[in-house]
C-alpha cells in the first residue's frame, strides 16, 4: 500500500529522519514507537506530505505523496490537536468531515450511533465548542473522525495518550475491529508499548531518525521492546 | 513582591512576539504609532486656540466640555473592542504565596500602564495648558485636566468590568441608550448638563473631587468584582460558552460552496478577533458619508477611493487574513479531500459575497446623485473581479498564524502583519483610482466607470484562469506556509 524510498528529512544539520526502504502491506496495522525525537511524527507528516522530503519519495497506492493530492481520497489522519476545529462542536466537526468526504448528514448520524459507547455521553449534545472539551474528548473526537468514509489508509499519532483507561481499552477494540477489514491499513505510533504491540502486527522502532527493529509482532515484541528501551 | 510581579509584566512585554518582529516592521509599527499619537496631541494642540478664532463670542472650553461626552463614548467603544487586559496569566500565580489583594492590585495597577491611557496626556494636557497661558488661573486648568484623566482612567476600570460581565456591558448600553432617548425627546440636555459640569469645574476647581470619588468609586467595584471572582471558575478564566446551533441553512442555496461559506460564517460568529474584525469592516460602508456630502469640494481621485472602500471594506479587514484565519487547522485541511482549487474557490465566494451585500447595503447612497451610486456600483465589479484576487494573493504571502479566540491589541497586528501584505493594499487601492481616473480624464466619467466595471467583468470570465493561477502559487507555497502557521 505504501512503499518509500531512500527517504530523508535533514533540517540545518541534523538528520531527523532516515529510512532507506519501507514497504507497508495493504490491510496492515503497522506500529511505530521510539523515544522523543526519534522521527515519529516527521514520518507521519512526511506520508501526510505536510512537510517535504529532502531525498526520496513516497507512495501511496501508486501514486507520488509530494506530487499529486489524490490519495487525500483515500486517506484520514490525526495527528494532534490542529486537526480539530475550534469553534465547531463536535457534530457539525462530524458533518463537515462528512461531506469532504461525500457523506451526508443522515450518513453521519447512522456513523455515530456505532460509537456512542465509545463517547460515553461526553461527546454528542453537549452544547460546547470543540475548544472548550478536554484534551482526551477532543481525541476522541479527533479519532472517531479519521473512520469517517471508509479511508483506505488510517494514520494516528499517539493515539492513546491524553485518553481515560476505559477509553484506552475501548479504543483497542475499535483499531482491532478496523484492522478485521483487509482493505484497511492503520499506521499508529505510540509510547505506550503495551498497547502497540497487542494492536499492531507490525512493529518499527526507530532511534534518532533511523530504522533499529522492524519485527511481525510475536508473543517475545513486548519483552524485546521493554529491554531495548531499559538498556 | 509587588516588584517580582511587576517584573513578570516587563518581560512579558519585552519578550511578546511582536518585540522579535522583524525591523522593519517594528518601524513601520513604530510610524503608525507616531502617526496616530501625533494625531491625536495636534489635535489637542490645535482645537483650543481654533475654537476661540472662530467662536470669539463663546468660551472654547465650554464648547469643548460640551462633547466631551461624546469622546467618552468614543474612547469606551474603542477600549471595549481592543484594549486587552493583563489578566490571561493569573492561572499560574493562583497558587504561589501572593496574597490575592495583591495580585488583583497588581493586574489594575498594570491595566494603567496601557497605550489608551496616554490619551488624557496627548489630547487633554495641550487643552489645560491652552487654558493655563489664556488668562486662567493654574488650579482651575490642573483641576479640569485632572478631572478629565481621573473620568478615562475609570473607563480603563469600566472596560474591565464591562469585559468580564455581559450584564454591566448590558446596563452600560442600556443607559446610553436611555440617554440617547432622553435627549431627543424629552427636554433633558444630558451633553449640555456634563457640559456644564465641567464648566463648573473650571470656576470652582474643588469640583474636581467628584471624579476623583468616581475613580475611586471604579476602582473600588472592579477591586471588588475580581476579588470575588478570582478562581478558576470565575471570570478570569475564559468563559465556556454553550454553543449555538444555528445551522445557516439558508446559506444551501450557494450549492457546494455553502459548506464552506457556513464554516466561515460560524468562525466569524463564534471567534473574538474574526468578529470584531467585521464589525469593523461595517463601517467602511460609512466611509462615503466623509466625503460625497461634500462631493464638489472633493479632489476627484477621492471619490474612486471613497467608492472602493465602501464596497471593499471586507476584503480589506478580514479578506487580507484569509488563510491565516484557517492557521489553527491549517494541516488538518491540507489532509482532507479537499484540493486547493476548491479552497480558494470557496474563499473567493466568500468574498465576493461580502461585496455583493455591501453594494444592496451602499443602495441609499443613490441618495448623493445617481452618478455617486454609478461608481460605488462599478467599483464593486473591480472588488469582485480583481480585488478578490489581489486580496488572496496578499494572503498567500502573509507567513503569520492568527489566534482566533482572542482580541488583537493594538499596535500588535504585526502578528499577521508583513511589509511585503502592506504593498499588497496598494494596487487594491490605487489602481482602481487610475482605472477610473485616466478614462474620466480624456473622454468622460461614464467612460471612466465603463472601464473600472469591465476590468473586473474581465476577472469574473477568466475567473477559472486566474483561479488555476492561484492554485499553482498556492501549492508551491503550501510547505512554507504549514511550517509557518504550526509556528506558534
Amino acid at each position: 500500500m505504501i512503499i518509500t524510498n531512500s527517504l530523508t528529512k535533514i533540517y540545518g544539520d541534523k538528520t531527523a529522519l532516515s529510512i532507506d526502504r519501507l514497504e507497508i502491506p495493504k490491510g496492515q496495522c503497522f506500529g511505530l514507537v521510539g523515544n522523543n525525537g526519534a522521527g515519529k511524527t516527521t514520518f507521519f507528516s512526511l506520508l501526510l506530505d505536510l512537510i517535504k522530503a529532502s531525498t526520496g519519495e513516497i507512495i501511496s497506492n501508486e501514486i507520488a505523496v509530494a506530487k499529486s493530492e489524490d490519495w487525500k481520497n483515500f486517506t484520514s489522519a490525526f495527528i494532534d490537536d490542529s486537526f480539530l476545529i475550534g469553534y465547531l462542536t463536535p457534530e457539525e466537526y462530524f458533518y463537515f468531515v462528512g461531506s469532504l468526504r461525500g457523506i451526508d448528514k443522515k450518513e453521519i448520524d447512522t456513523f455515530l450511533e456505532d460509537y456512542l459507547d465509545f463517547f460515553n455521553d461526553e461527546i454528542l449534545n453537549q452544547k460546547k465548542y470543540l475548544r472548550d472539551f478536554s484534551k482526551g474528548n477532543q481525541k476522541k473526537v479527533g479519532l472517531i473522525a479519521t473512520f469517517i468514509g471508509r479511508p483506505k489508509v488510517i494514520i494516528l499519532d499517539e493515539p492513546f495518550a491524553n485518553l481515560d483507561p476505559t477509553t484506552q481499552i475501548k479504543l483497542k477494540q475499535l483499531i482491532r475491529k478496523e484492522t478485521e477489514d483487509q482493505d484497511v491499513t492503520l499506521l499508529i505510533s505510540s509510547h505506550d508499548l503495551n498497547h502497540v504491540t497487542e494492536v499492531c502486527n507490525r512493529i518499527v522502532l526507530l532511534e534518532k531518525g533511523s530504522v533499529i527493529m522492524d519485527k511481525e509482532t510475536t508473543s517475545k515484541t513486548l519483552q524485546e521492546l521493554e529491554d531495548y528501551f531499559s538498556a | 513582591m509587588s516588584s517580582s510581579l511587576f517584573q513578570l509584566g516587563f518581560k512579558k512585554f519585552l519578550r511578546a512576539p511582536q518585540m522579535e518582529a522583524k525591523l522593519s516592521i517594528k518601524i513601520l509599527m513604530g510610524l503608525l504609532f507616531l502617526y496616530f499619537g501625533g494625531s491625536i496631541l495636534f489635535g489637542g494642540i490645535v482645537i483650543y486656540p481654533a475654537l476661540s478664532k472662530k467662536f470669539p463670542q463663546q468660551d472654547a472650553i465650554s464648547i469643548i466640555n460640551s462633547i466631551l461626552v461624546l469622546i467618552f463614548i468614543f474612547e469606551l467603544i474603542i477600549r471595549y473592542f481592543l484594549q486587552q487586559l493583563p489578566v490571561t496569566e493569573i492561572k499560574s500565580l493562583l497558587l504561589l504565596p501572593i496574597t490575592k489583594k495583591r495580585i488583583i492590585r497588581n493586574v489594575l495597577l498594570r491595566s494603567l500602564i496601557s497605550i489608551y491611557n496616554a490619551i488624557p496626556y496627548l489630547f487633554y494636557l495641550p487643552i489645560s495648558i491652552a487654558l493655563f497661558k489664556d488668562d486662567y488661573l493654574l488650579s482651575q486648568a490642573f483641576a479640569w485636566w485632572a478631572s478629565l484623566m481621573l473620568l478615562s482612567l475609570s473607563i480603563n476600570f469600566i472596560t474591565i468590568l464591562a469585559n468580564k460581565n455581559n450584564k454591566i456591558l448590558g446596563s452600560f448600553v442600556l443607559g446610553f441608550i436611555s440617554l440617547y432617548v432622553a435627549e431627543n425627546n424629552f427636554e433633558i440636555e444630558i451633553i449640555k448638563l456634563v457640559g456644564r459640569f465641567f464648566d463648573s469645574i473650571i470656576e470652582q476647581p474643588t469640583m474636581a473631587l467628584i471624579p476623583l470619588s468616581i475613580f475611586f468609586g471604579f476602582y473600588g467595584i472592579t477591586f471588588n468584582f475580581l476579588k470575588n471572582n478570582l478562581n478558576l471558575e470565575g471570570s478570569l478564566v475564559a468563559k465556556k460558552e454553550v454553543a449555538n446551533a444555528e445551522r445557516y441553512d439558508f446559506l444551501d442555496i450557494f450549492g457546494s460552496h455553502a459548506l464552506f461559506l457556513k464554516n466561515d460564517l460560524r468562525l466569524i460568529v463564534r471567534n473574538i478577533r474574526p468578529r470584531n474584525v467585521v464589525l469593523a469592516s461595517f463601517l467602511f460602508l460609512f466611509y462615503g458619508l466623509a466625503f460625497f456630502p461634500t462631493i464638489e469640494h472633493q479632489p476627484e481621485f477621492f471619490i474612486p477611493f471613497a467608492s472602493i472602500f465602501i464596497t471593499g471594506g471586507f476584503l480589506l479587514t478580514y479578506g487580507n487574513y484569509v488563510p491565516a484565519w484557517d492557521s489553527e487547522y491549517y494541516p488538518f485541511l491540507m489532509c482532507q479531500n479537499l484540493s486547493y482549487k476548491r479552497y480558494l474557490d470557496s474563499k473567493w465566494s466568500l468574498m465576493t459575497f461580502a461585496v455583493v451585500v455591501s453594494t444592496l447595503l451602499s443602495i441609499p447612497y443613490v441618495y448623493f446623485g445617481i452618478d455617486v451610486y454609478l461608481m460605488i456600483l462599478s467599483g464593486a465589479f473591480f472588488n469582485v473581479g480583481l480585488g478578490t484576487w489581489i486580496t488572496l494573493y496578499g494572503g498567500l504571502l502573509n507567513k503569520q498564524s492568527l489566534q482566533l479566540n482572542v482580541k488583537a491589541k493594538a499596535f500588535e497586528n504585526t502578528q499577521a502583519f508583513s511589509g511585503k501584505q502592506f504593498l499588497m493594499i496598494l494596487p487594491k487601492m490605487i489602481l482602481p483610482v487610475l482605472l477610473y481616473l485616466i478614462p474620466a480624464k480624456i473622454f468622460n466619467s461614464t467612460v471612466g466607470f465603463i472601464t473600472l466595471a469591465s476590468i473586473g467583468v474581465l476577472g469574473i470570465v477568466f475567473k477559472n484562469q486566474i483561479l488555476n493561477q492561484m492554485v499553482r502559487l498556492y501549492v508551491k507555497e503550501k510547505h512554507q506556509t504549514l511550517k509557518a502557521f504550526t509556528q506558534k
